[in-house]
């Protein structure tokens, strides 16, 4: 994930939000690893759901990925689930 | 613009994060060859690029002109890496722990945590050319 993503995303989660969907799973089952980069992009996703009165969840979340929230400590910022349906669940 | 150039085992890149691909191509390529197991292949390449972006970033500038060079070797047990930059680079000891509540909402600054924590070692050093940063990591 890098700066076309950030961008590609950004505009994704505008359009939802003007469509009143505030309520945003993010599914990272096909993305391997991640770096600073793409925590910062989910991070700015957040932040624009939450300021907007939404809420972001991760599903499908890599061991890689898990392992650098947790060194990261984003852990106790992002709620992540082991599939799509369990995050939706979790709203 | 300069395009990436490949010899041996050193990529030279432009001052862009276009390029990036072509650094996680080149580094891949080159550790699988090396037989590395493909867990720590990813923290290598994680923190490679994190190393590049900061040479594009806060060592070039994005500088076009400038370039940041990585080389990869082996030596006995362990990956060598140095990437360095053309610029005058940063003092890491001024970053601000991301780790640290009130930071944790930030979307930039986890770069060189991120690589202390994956990596076994890492050394920042001056150069005459700008700052080389040597990572090394048991395999």
């Amino acid at each position: 994930m890098g700066g076309p993503d950030a961008t590609i995303l950004h505009e994704k989660l505008h359009e939802c939000i003007e469509k009143g969907q505030k309520k945003v799973v993010i599914d990272l089952a096909r993305v391997e690893w991640m770096n600073s980069t793409g925590l910062g992009i989910l991070i700015s996703g957040l932040t624009t759901l939450r300021n907007n009165g939404g809420e972001l969840k991760l599903a499908n979340v890599t061991d890689k990925i898990q392992s650098l929230l947790t060194i990261t400590k984003l852990v106790t910022v992002f709620e992540a689930f082991d599939s799509i349906d369990d995050a939706v669940g979790s709203f | 613009m300069k395009k990436p150039t490949i010899v041996d085992n050193t990529i030279r890149i432009p001052s862009s994060q276009d390029y990036l691909a072509d650094v996680d191509g080149f580094l891949e390529g080159i550790l699988r060859g090396y037989g590395v197991d493909e867990t720590v292949i990813a923290d290598i390449a994680i923190s490679v690029t994190e190393l590049v972006i900061n040479g594009i970033i806060h060592g070039n500038k994005s500088d076009p002109d400038k370039e940041v060079t990585v080389v990869i070797s082996k030596k006995n047990s362990h990956i060598e890496i140095s990437v360095e930059d053309q610029g005058t680079g940063f003092n890491p000891d001024e970053i601000e722990s991301p780790i640290d509540e009130r930071n944790l909402l930030k979307e930039v600054g986890r770069g060189v945590f991120i690589v202390r924590s994956l990596m076994d070692k890492i050394d920042i050093n001056k150069t005459k050319r700008g700052t080389r940063i040597i990572i090394s990591k048991e395999i």
